[in-house]
């Protein structure tokens, strides 16, 4: 029992994190934690979601904001963008310009994440300015531990492919 | 020679099946609408594909002129929606 409010506890304190993290973390047994797991899960304290190849487990009352997270990073642009905006607001152009993507399609992404909740904007000037708007710390955990599927990548690919075509560059 | 036919037609058969699940994914991330017109156009692809290789290995005797010309036509039509405007 003590060891499953240890399980509780750090996925209240880390919410995103995976099963492999989970288990690295508190040194327990594969066994031991798909057991706590599913008795968690089961008792509705905790809920996961996969996404690529990875299962990311969170605290019940998570739900919106797991759903939102989940779709934020599930495209490759996305992940670049928010990691990028962790450093620091910056412009639509100064992201276009780092990444090396056409400005349609950082609009595309961007117009997604607002919509999301995931970055938020600050009008300078006769510039839009974007800013970070969520937890760095679990956003960078639930990136990191990211792995998508070939179909994802390619999916990726032609995502890009489609919302850069009309670019005037 | 029509063992070469039917291979490069088979060949076809499998890529179009696989743009079309790249679509399918896409379109389920994305919602674009462009990579919905695309995964028609691949699946459709993989049809007129399909119909001949049917003629190609006899199993049908009717002409399919007429059949694979419209599904060329649709398949570009939608190719053209694909590439119009998001």
């Amino acid at each position: 029992m003590e060891r499953r409010n240890e399980v509780l506890e750090v996925i209240r304190n880390k919410p995103g994190i995976t099963f492999r993290q989970l288990a690295r973390e508190l040194e327990i047994g594969i066994g031991d934690l798909q057991y706590h797991l599913r008795r968690l899960e089961k008792e509705g304290i905790v809920f996961s979601r996969r996404i690529g190849k990875r299962r990311y487990l969170f605290p019940k009352g998570f739900e919106e904001n797991a759903q939102r997270l989940l779709i934020a990073i599930s495209t490759d642009t996305r992940r670049r963008i928010l990691l990028l905006l962790m450093r620091g607001p910056l412009s639509q152009g100064e992201i276009a310009t780092s990444l090396g993507l056409s400005q349609p399609t950082v609009s595309y992404h961007m117009g997604e994440l607002k919509k999301l909740g995931i970055v938020k904007t600050e009008e300078r000037g006769k510039s839009v300015i974007y800013h970070l708007n969520y937890d760095p710390e679990t956003i960078a955990r639930i990136i990191k531990e990211y792995r998508p599927s070939i179909w994802e990548n390619l999916a990726d690919r032609l995502i890009d492919l489609l919302t850069g075509i009309g670019d005037e560059k | 020679m029509m063992s070469m036919e039917i291979t490069l037609a088979l060949i076809a058969v499998v890529l179009s099946l696989i743009l079309a699940k790249v679509s399918f994914v896409a379109y389920k991330k994305s919602h674009l609408r462009p990579a919905l017109y695309l995964l028609m156009a691949f699946l459709l692809l993989a049809v007129k594909k399909g119909v001949e290789l049917l003629q190609l290995t006899e199993r049908v005797e009717r002409d399919v002129g007429l059949a694979i010309g419209g599904l060329e036509a649709v398949f570009l039509i939608l190719l053209v929606l694909a590439l119009w405007r998001r």
